[in-house]
Protein backbone atom coordinates (compact mmCIF):
# COMPACT_ATOMS: atom_id res chain seq x y z
CA UNK A 1 0.00 0.00 0.00
CA UNK A 2 2.68 2.30 0.85
CA UNK A 3 4.83 1.21 -2.38
CA UNK A 4 1.29 1.91 -4.18
CA UNK A 5 1.42 5.28 -2.77
CA UNK A 6 4.58 6.21 -3.38
CA UNK A 7 5.12 5.24 -7.07
CA UNK A 8 2.14 7.11 -7.36
CA UNK A 9 3.73 10.32 -5.83
CA UNK A 10 6.60 9.37 -8.24
CA UNK A 11 4.23 9.50 -11.47
CA UNK A 12 2.28 12.51 -10.46
CA UNK A 13 5.72 14.51 -9.57
CA UNK A 14 7.30 13.40 -13.06
CA UNK A 15 3.45 14.58 -14.55
CA UNK A 16 3.74 17.73 -12.86
CA UNK A 17 7.06 18.37 -13.53
CA UNK A 18 7.04 18.11 -17.28
CA UNK A 19 3.03 18.55 -17.97
CA UNK A 20 3.72 16.33 -20.97
CA UNK A 21 0.74 14.06 -20.69
CA UNK A 22 -1.92 16.67 -19.21
CA UNK A 23 -0.70 19.47 -22.14
CA UNK A 24 -1.34 16.38 -24.95
CA UNK A 25 -4.18 14.53 -23.65
CA UNK A 26 -6.22 18.38 -22.15
CA UNK A 27 -5.28 19.64 -25.15
CA UNK A 28 -6.72 16.77 -27.58
CA UNK A 29 -9.69 15.96 -25.31
CA UNK A 30 -10.66 20.35 -25.49
CA UNK A 31 -9.74 20.11 -29.70
CA UNK A 32 -12.32 16.74 -29.99
CA UNK A 33 -15.33 18.76 -28.14
CA UNK A 34 -14.93 21.32 -30.96
CA UNK A 35 -14.34 19.13 -33.36
CA UNK A 36 -17.43 16.88 -32.41
CA UNK A 37 -19.44 20.30 -31.18
CA UNK A 38 -18.82 22.11 -34.72
CA UNK A 39 -20.56 19.34 -36.44
CA UNK A 40 -23.78 18.60 -33.95
CA UNK A 41 -24.52 20.10 -30.77
CA UNK A 42 -27.66 19.30 -28.88
CA UNK A 43 -28.22 17.73 -25.64
CA UNK A 44 -28.97 14.56 -27.48
CA UNK A 45 -25.19 13.70 -28.68
CA UNK A 46 -23.81 14.91 -25.94
CA UNK A 47 -23.44 11.69 -23.69
CA UNK A 48 -21.91 10.09 -26.71
CA UNK A 49 -19.88 12.89 -27.65
CA UNK A 50 -18.54 13.43 -23.95
CA UNK A 51 -17.26 9.59 -24.00
CA UNK A 52 -15.66 9.96 -27.61
CA UNK A 53 -13.97 12.24 -25.58
CA UNK A 54 -12.85 10.66 -22.72
CA UNK A 55 -12.17 7.63 -24.01
CA UNK A 56 -9.45 9.01 -27.34
CA UNK A 57 -8.03 11.64 -24.27
CA UNK A 58 -7.27 8.13 -22.04
CA UNK A 59 -5.82 6.19 -24.72
CA UNK A 60 -3.47 8.62 -26.01
CA UNK A 61 -2.45 9.21 -22.30
CA UNK A 62 -1.89 5.97 -21.25
CA UNK A 63 -0.01 4.58 -23.78
CA UNK A 64 2.47 6.30 -21.83
CA UNK A 65 1.73 4.68 -18.76
CA UNK A 66 4.74 2.64 -18.38
CA UNK A 67 6.38 3.94 -21.54
CA UNK A 68 7.97 6.94 -19.29
CA UNK A 69 9.27 5.01 -16.97
CA UNK A 70 11.81 4.30 -20.52
CA UNK A 71 15.30 2.27 -19.54
CA UNK A 72 13.93 2.54 -15.42
CA UNK A 73 11.67 0.38 -16.24
CA UNK A 74 13.87 -2.46 -15.05
CA UNK A 75 14.89 -0.77 -12.28
CA UNK A 76 10.97 -0.56 -11.05
CA UNK A 77 10.96 -4.47 -11.81
CA UNK A 78 13.77 -4.93 -10.01
CA UNK A 79 12.39 -2.66 -6.77
CA UNK A 80 11.05 -5.20 -3.90
CA UNK A 81 7.33 -4.34 -4.74
CA UNK A 82 4.21 -6.56 -5.22
CA UNK A 83 3.51 -6.33 -9.28
CA UNK A 84 -0.52 -5.84 -7.97
CA UNK A 85 0.90 -2.98 -6.22
CA UNK A 86 2.55 -1.67 -9.45
CA UNK A 87 -0.69 -2.02 -11.11
CA UNK A 88 -2.80 -0.27 -8.74
CA UNK A 89 -0.50 2.79 -8.91
CA UNK A 90 -0.08 3.43 -12.42
CA UNK A 91 -3.92 2.43 -13.00
CA UNK A 92 -4.64 5.84 -10.36
CA UNK A 93 -2.10 7.70 -11.84
CA UNK A 94 -4.05 7.27 -14.60
CA UNK A 95 -7.33 7.61 -13.52
CA UNK A 96 -6.47 11.00 -12.17
CA UNK A 97 -5.24 11.79 -15.43
CA UNK A 98 -8.54 11.07 -16.75
CA UNK A 99 -10.37 12.89 -14.03
CA UNK A 100 -8.48 16.01 -15.16
CA UNK A 101 -9.51 15.70 -17.91
CA UNK A 102 -12.84 14.91 -17.52
CA UNK A 103 -13.15 18.55 -15.08
CA UNK A 104 -11.62 20.50 -17.46
CA UNK A 105 -13.92 19.22 -20.68
CA UNK A 106 -17.08 19.24 -18.78
CA UNK A 107 -17.27 23.33 -18.49
CA UNK A 108 -17.36 23.44 -22.46
CA UNK A 109 -19.40 20.69 -22.90
CA UNK A 110 -21.91 23.11 -20.72
CA UNK A 111 -21.16 25.48 -22.86
CA UNK A 112 -21.56 24.43 -26.10
CA UNK A 113 -23.48 21.09 -25.59
CA UNK A 114 -26.19 21.44 -23.09
CA UNK A 115 -27.01 23.91 -20.08
CA UNK A 116 -28.19 20.43 -17.94
CA UNK A 117 -24.59 19.54 -17.42
CA UNK A 118 -24.54 22.15 -14.37
CA UNK A 119 -27.83 21.06 -13.00
CA UNK A 120 -26.87 17.35 -12.80
CA UNK A 121 -23.69 17.92 -12.09
CA UNK A 122 -23.74 16.27 -8.76
CA UNK A 123 -25.26 12.95 -9.91
CA UNK A 124 -22.84 12.86 -13.33
CA UNK A 125 -19.92 12.59 -10.98
CA UNK A 126 -21.35 9.22 -10.82
CA UNK A 127 -20.92 7.79 -14.04
CA UNK A 128 -17.99 10.00 -15.02
CA UNK A 129 -16.01 8.60 -11.39
CA UNK A 130 -17.55 4.72 -12.25
CA UNK A 131 -16.55 4.89 -16.60
CA UNK A 132 -13.11 6.33 -15.89
CA UNK A 133 -12.04 3.94 -13.42
CA UNK A 134 -13.18 1.36 -15.96
CA UNK A 135 -11.12 2.93 -18.45
CA UNK A 136 -8.14 2.88 -16.03
CA UNK A 137 -7.91 -0.16 -14.89
CA UNK A 138 -8.06 -2.01 -18.61
CA UNK A 139 -6.17 1.09 -19.85
CA UNK A 140 -3.09 0.32 -17.73
CA UNK A 141 -3.11 -3.71 -17.86
CA UNK A 142 -3.06 -3.74 -21.86
CA UNK A 143 -0.63 -0.49 -21.87
CA UNK A 144 1.86 -2.87 -19.79
CA UNK A 145 1.03 -5.72 -21.97
CA UNK A 146 1.79 -4.09 -25.14
CA UNK A 147 4.83 -1.80 -23.59
CA UNK A 148 7.20 -4.12 -25.21
CA UNK A 149 5.89 -5.07 -28.09
CA UNK A 150 6.35 -2.97 -31.84
CA UNK A 151 3.34 -0.33 -32.68
CA UNK A 152 2.44 -0.04 -28.57
CA UNK A 153 0.57 3.27 -30.06
CA UNK A 154 -1.89 1.66 -32.54
CA UNK A 155 -2.12 -1.61 -30.48
CA UNK A 156 -3.73 0.00 -27.46
CA UNK A 157 -7.02 1.12 -28.88
CA UNK A 158 -7.18 -1.53 -30.91
CA UNK A 159 -7.20 -4.10 -27.87
CA UNK A 160 -8.56 -1.67 -25.19
CA UNK A 161 -11.70 -0.58 -27.18
CA UNK A 162 -13.55 -3.98 -27.91
CA UNK A 163 -13.16 -4.69 -23.88
CA UNK A 164 -14.24 -1.45 -22.45
CA UNK A 165 -17.56 -1.75 -24.87
CA UNK A 166 -19.50 -2.52 -21.62
CA UNK A 167 -17.82 1.09 -20.14
CA UNK A 168 -18.88 2.85 -22.53
CA UNK A 169 -22.58 1.59 -23.78
CA UNK A 170 -23.54 1.74 -19.33
CA UNK A 171 -21.47 4.98 -18.92
CA UNK A 172 -23.43 6.76 -22.21
CA UNK A 173 -26.76 5.30 -21.53
CA UNK A 174 -26.48 7.06 -17.52
CA UNK A 175 -24.76 9.65 -18.83
CA UNK A 176 -27.92 10.66 -21.08
CA UNK A 177 -30.42 9.15 -17.93
CA UNK A 178 -28.99 11.79 -15.60
CA UNK A 179 -28.80 14.83 -18.21
CA UNK A 180 -32.61 13.66 -19.00
CA UNK A 181 -33.22 14.58 -15.40
CA UNK A 182 -34.37 10.90 -14.67
CA UNK A 183 -33.63 9.94 -10.86
CA UNK A 184 -30.73 8.00 -9.85
CA UNK A 185 -32.85 4.27 -9.14
CA UNK A 186 -33.65 5.08 -12.76
CA UNK A 187 -30.24 4.43 -14.12
CA UNK A 188 -29.49 1.78 -11.33
CA UNK A 189 -28.39 -0.86 -13.87
CA UNK A 190 -26.33 1.10 -15.80
CA UNK A 191 -24.34 2.26 -12.75
CA UNK A 192 -24.53 -1.84 -11.36
CA UNK A 193 -22.71 -2.32 -14.48
CA UNK A 194 -19.82 -0.24 -14.49
CA UNK A 195 -19.64 -1.27 -10.92
CA UNK A 196 -19.16 -4.64 -11.69
CA UNK A 197 -16.81 -4.17 -14.42
CA UNK A 198 -14.31 -1.83 -12.41
CA UNK A 199 -14.60 -4.51 -9.50
CA UNK A 200 -13.64 -7.50 -12.49
CA UNK A 201 -11.00 -5.75 -13.89
CA UNK A 202 -9.12 -4.30 -11.01
CA UNK A 203 -9.38 -7.71 -9.78
CA UNK A 204 -8.28 -9.75 -12.70
CA UNK A 205 -5.73 -6.87 -13.76
CA UNK A 206 -4.24 -7.11 -10.41
CA UNK A 207 -3.63 -10.59 -10.49
CA UNK A 208 -2.55 -11.08 -14.03
CA UNK A 209 -0.03 -7.71 -14.06
CA UNK A 210 2.49 -10.43 -12.42
CA UNK A 211 2.88 -11.76 -15.94
CA UNK A 212 2.53 -8.36 -17.93
CA UNK A 213 5.62 -7.34 -16.62
CA UNK A 214 7.68 -10.31 -16.48
CA UNK A 215 10.72 -10.35 -18.15
CA UNK B 1 -6.66 -36.37 -37.36
CA UNK B 2 -7.26 -36.96 -41.01
CA UNK B 3 -9.99 -39.87 -39.80
CA UNK B 4 -11.77 -36.91 -38.24
CA UNK B 5 -11.46 -34.46 -40.96
CA UNK B 6 -12.96 -37.06 -43.55
CA UNK B 7 -15.70 -38.12 -40.93
CA UNK B 8 -16.31 -34.30 -40.36
CA UNK B 9 -16.92 -34.26 -44.24
CA UNK B 10 -19.07 -37.12 -44.50
CA UNK B 11 -21.28 -35.51 -41.32
CA UNK B 12 -21.14 -32.12 -43.03
CA UNK B 13 -22.62 -33.40 -46.42
CA UNK B 14 -25.25 -35.50 -44.58
CA UNK B 15 -26.57 -33.08 -42.73
CA UNK B 16 -26.45 -30.31 -45.63
CA UNK B 17 -28.75 -32.80 -47.56
CA UNK B 18 -30.94 -33.54 -44.63
CA UNK B 19 -31.08 -29.52 -43.88
CA UNK B 20 -32.11 -29.03 -47.52
CA UNK B 21 -34.08 -31.58 -48.54
CA UNK B 22 -35.24 -33.70 -45.87
CA UNK B 23 -36.26 -30.85 -42.85
CA UNK B 24 -39.53 -29.05 -43.24
CA UNK B 25 -39.68 -25.45 -44.60
CA UNK B 26 -40.61 -23.09 -41.38
CA UNK B 27 -44.22 -21.26 -41.87
CA UNK B 28 -43.99 -17.92 -41.58
CA UNK B 29 -39.61 -17.68 -42.71
CA UNK B 30 -39.64 -20.13 -45.21
CA UNK B 31 -36.62 -20.96 -47.39
CA UNK B 32 -34.12 -18.61 -45.61
CA UNK B 33 -34.72 -20.41 -42.48
CA UNK B 34 -32.62 -23.33 -43.80
CA UNK B 35 -29.17 -21.03 -43.07
CA UNK B 36 -30.05 -21.89 -39.43
CA UNK B 37 -28.04 -25.92 -40.05
CA UNK B 38 -24.99 -23.54 -40.70
CA UNK B 39 -25.72 -20.79 -38.29
CA UNK B 40 -26.72 -22.43 -34.85
CA UNK B 41 -23.24 -25.19 -35.33
CA UNK B 42 -20.94 -22.16 -36.03
CA UNK B 43 -21.83 -19.71 -33.22
CA UNK B 44 -21.81 -23.33 -30.64
CA UNK B 45 -18.46 -24.13 -32.39
CA UNK B 46 -17.15 -20.76 -31.71
CA UNK B 47 -17.91 -20.51 -28.50
CA UNK B 48 -16.28 -23.53 -28.00
CA UNK B 49 -13.16 -22.53 -29.31
CA UNK B 50 -13.26 -19.78 -26.88
CA UNK B 51 -13.59 -22.21 -24.17
CA UNK B 52 -10.42 -23.58 -25.66
CA UNK B 53 -8.31 -20.84 -26.28
CA UNK B 54 -9.53 -19.69 -22.16
CA UNK B 55 -8.49 -23.12 -21.04
CA UNK B 56 -5.09 -22.91 -23.06
CA UNK B 57 -4.25 -19.49 -21.77
CA UNK B 58 -4.80 -20.17 -18.14
CA UNK B 59 -3.40 -23.76 -18.30
CA UNK B 60 -0.24 -21.92 -20.13
CA UNK B 61 0.45 -19.09 -17.68
CA UNK B 62 0.43 -21.48 -15.01
CA UNK B 63 2.20 -24.42 -16.44
CA UNK B 64 4.53 -22.26 -18.95
CA UNK B 65 4.71 -24.89 -21.31
CA UNK B 66 4.46 -23.90 -25.02
CA UNK B 67 1.51 -26.96 -25.74
CA UNK B 68 -0.71 -24.82 -23.85
CA UNK B 69 0.14 -22.00 -25.85
CA UNK B 70 0.32 -23.70 -29.31
CA UNK B 71 -3.42 -24.89 -28.26
CA UNK B 72 -4.94 -21.51 -27.22
CA UNK B 73 -3.00 -19.86 -30.63
CA UNK B 74 -4.35 -22.20 -32.80
CA UNK B 75 -7.38 -22.27 -30.83
CA UNK B 76 -7.88 -18.29 -31.27
CA UNK B 77 -7.52 -19.13 -35.23
CA UNK B 78 -10.42 -21.30 -35.44
CA UNK B 79 -12.28 -18.66 -33.15
CA UNK B 80 -12.25 -15.51 -35.30
CA UNK B 81 -12.63 -18.27 -38.59
CA UNK B 82 -16.54 -19.16 -36.88
CA UNK B 83 -16.89 -16.28 -35.65
CA UNK B 84 -16.90 -14.43 -38.87
CA UNK B 85 -18.83 -17.77 -40.24
CA UNK B 86 -21.56 -17.03 -37.60
CA UNK B 87 -21.77 -13.62 -38.34
CA UNK B 88 -21.96 -13.44 -42.23
CA UNK B 89 -24.62 -16.29 -42.07
CA UNK B 90 -26.56 -14.53 -39.50
CA UNK B 91 -26.41 -11.42 -41.93
CA UNK B 92 -27.55 -13.32 -44.62
CA UNK B 93 -30.38 -14.74 -42.47
CA UNK B 94 -31.08 -11.68 -40.76
CA UNK B 95 -31.72 -9.73 -44.48
CA UNK B 96 -35.04 -11.38 -46.16
CA UNK B 97 -36.13 -12.43 -42.27
CA UNK B 98 -36.18 -9.16 -40.40
CA UNK B 99 -35.73 -6.85 -43.68
CA UNK B 100 -32.07 -5.89 -42.42
CA UNK B 101 -28.16 -7.33 -42.30
CA UNK B 102 -27.35 -5.95 -39.35
CA UNK B 103 -29.39 -4.92 -35.98
CA UNK B 104 -27.53 -3.99 -32.55
CA UNK B 105 -29.17 -6.75 -30.13
CA UNK B 106 -27.25 -8.15 -27.69
CA UNK B 107 -26.26 -11.56 -29.02
CA UNK B 108 -25.04 -10.13 -32.46
CA UNK B 109 -23.35 -7.30 -30.71
CA UNK B 110 -21.62 -9.35 -27.77
CA UNK B 111 -20.46 -11.51 -31.39
CA UNK B 112 -18.94 -8.85 -33.08
CA UNK B 113 -17.16 -7.93 -30.31
CA UNK B 114 -15.59 -10.49 -29.53
CA UNK B 115 -14.40 -10.97 -33.21
CA UNK B 116 -13.22 -7.40 -32.66
CA UNK B 117 -10.99 -8.77 -29.29
CA UNK B 118 -10.16 -12.13 -30.92
CA UNK B 119 -8.62 -10.26 -33.94
CA UNK B 120 -6.65 -7.90 -31.55
CA UNK B 121 -4.94 -11.59 -30.24
CA UNK B 122 -4.01 -12.49 -33.43
CA UNK B 123 -2.13 -9.23 -34.41
CA UNK B 124 -0.79 -9.47 -30.55
CA UNK B 125 0.39 -12.76 -31.99
CA UNK B 126 1.79 -10.91 -35.40
CA UNK B 127 3.63 -8.30 -33.72
CA UNK B 128 5.00 -9.73 -30.69
CA UNK B 129 6.62 -13.49 -31.55
CA UNK B 130 8.23 -15.87 -28.71
CA UNK B 131 7.42 -15.97 -25.36
CA UNK B 132 6.69 -12.45 -25.10
CA UNK B 133 4.00 -12.27 -27.52
CA UNK B 134 2.85 -16.17 -25.75
CA UNK B 135 2.14 -14.36 -22.58
CA UNK B 136 0.36 -11.19 -24.12
CA UNK B 137 -2.04 -13.03 -26.01
CA UNK B 138 -2.88 -15.28 -22.65
CA UNK B 139 -3.58 -12.74 -20.99
CA UNK B 140 -5.76 -11.33 -23.80
CA UNK B 141 -7.82 -14.96 -23.93
CA UNK B 142 -8.53 -14.76 -20.43
CA UNK B 143 -9.99 -10.78 -19.95
CA UNK B 144 -11.79 -11.94 -23.43
CA UNK B 145 -13.85 -14.54 -22.25
CA UNK B 146 -14.18 -12.66 -18.98
CA UNK B 147 -15.87 -9.74 -20.48
CA UNK B 148 -18.35 -12.29 -23.04
CA UNK B 149 -20.86 -11.18 -19.73
CA UNK B 150 -20.30 -8.09 -19.14
CA UNK B 151 -20.89 -7.28 -23.09
CA UNK B 152 -23.71 -9.24 -23.04
CA UNK B 153 -24.99 -7.78 -20.12
CA UNK B 154 -24.32 -4.36 -21.55
CA UNK B 155 -25.98 -4.59 -25.23
CA UNK B 156 -29.42 -6.33 -23.30
CA UNK B 157 -29.32 -2.69 -21.76
CA UNK B 158 -29.44 -1.58 -25.51
CA UNK B 159 -32.46 -3.60 -27.16
CA UNK B 160 -32.93 -7.22 -28.00
CA UNK B 161 -34.00 -8.62 -31.46
CA UNK B 162 -32.44 -12.33 -31.95
CA UNK B 163 -34.56 -15.13 -30.90
CA UNK B 164 -34.32 -16.20 -27.19
CA UNK B 165 -32.67 -19.69 -27.08
CA UNK B 166 -34.88 -22.48 -28.70
CA UNK B 167 -32.95 -25.86 -27.64
CA UNK B 168 -31.00 -25.53 -24.87
CA UNK B 169 -33.89 -23.81 -22.44
CA UNK B 170 -35.37 -24.79 -18.89
CA UNK B 171 -38.59 -25.87 -20.96
CA UNK B 172 -37.12 -28.24 -23.38
CA UNK B 173 -36.89 -27.59 -27.06
CA UNK B 174 -38.81 -25.21 -28.55
CA UNK B 175 -37.74 -26.45 -32.22
CA UNK B 176 -39.78 -28.76 -34.13
CA UNK B 177 -38.96 -32.46 -33.67
CA UNK B 178 -37.91 -32.56 -37.49
CA UNK B 179 -36.01 -29.81 -37.56
CA UNK B 180 -33.43 -31.29 -34.86
CA UNK B 181 -31.83 -34.23 -36.48
CA UNK B 182 -29.96 -32.61 -39.06
CA UNK B 183 -29.54 -29.41 -37.26
CA UNK B 184 -28.01 -32.14 -34.35
CA UNK B 185 -25.93 -33.52 -37.49
CA UNK B 186 -24.32 -30.56 -38.56
CA UNK B 187 -23.63 -29.29 -34.58
CA UNK B 188 -21.08 -32.77 -34.25
CA UNK B 189 -20.32 -31.96 -37.83
CA UNK B 190 -19.13 -28.56 -36.59
CA UNK B 191 -17.08 -29.41 -34.32
CA UNK B 192 -15.30 -32.64 -35.06
CA UNK B 193 -13.94 -30.30 -38.17
CA UNK B 194 -13.06 -27.90 -35.51
CA UNK B 195 -11.11 -30.38 -33.42
CA UNK B 196 -9.91 -31.75 -36.71
CA UNK B 197 -8.50 -28.46 -38.05
CA UNK B 198 -7.67 -27.73 -34.27
CA UNK B 199 -4.64 -30.53 -34.18
CA UNK B 200 -3.37 -30.08 -37.20
CA UNK B 201 -2.87 -26.22 -36.32
CA UNK B 202 -1.34 -27.41 -33.07
CA UNK B 203 0.94 -29.84 -35.08
CA UNK B 204 1.79 -27.03 -37.31
CA UNK B 205 3.18 -24.88 -34.85
CA UNK B 206 4.68 -27.85 -32.83
CA UNK B 207 6.55 -28.32 -36.18
CA UNK B 208 7.64 -24.66 -36.46
CA UNK B 209 8.85 -24.52 -33.01
CA UNK B 210 11.24 -27.50 -33.80
CA UNK B 211 12.23 -25.98 -36.98
CA UNK B 212 13.34 -22.53 -35.30
CA UNK B 213 14.69 -24.25 -32.31
CA UNK B 214 16.70 -26.01 -34.35
CA UNK B 215 17.84 -22.81 -36.61
CA UNK B 216 18.47 -20.99 -33.26
CA UNK B 217 20.65 -24.08 -31.85
CA UNK B 218 22.75 -23.84 -34.77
Amino acid sequence: MKATLLLVVKDLRLEWRTREMITTAGLLAFLLVIVLGATRSDPETAPAAMWVTFTFGATLGFTRTLALERDHLTALLLAPIDRGAIFLAKALANWLLLAVVQVMSIPVFGALFTERVWIHLPALALPLVLGGIGLAATGTLFAGLIVQTRLREALLPILMLPVTLPVLIAAVSATAGILDGQSLSAIGAQLKLLGAFDILFITASWMLFEVVLEE
Amino acid sequence: MRLLLILGAVLMLVGATWALVGAPTEALQGLPQRIMYIHVPSVITAYTALLVVFAGSVLYLWRREARWDRLAHSAAELAVLFISMTLLTGAIWGKPVWGTWWTWDARLTTTLILWFIYVGYLIVRAWAPGARGARAAAVIGIIGVLDIPLIHWSAILLRTLHPQPTIFRPEGPALPASMIPPLAINNVAFLITFVALLILRVRQERTLGTLIDALEGQ
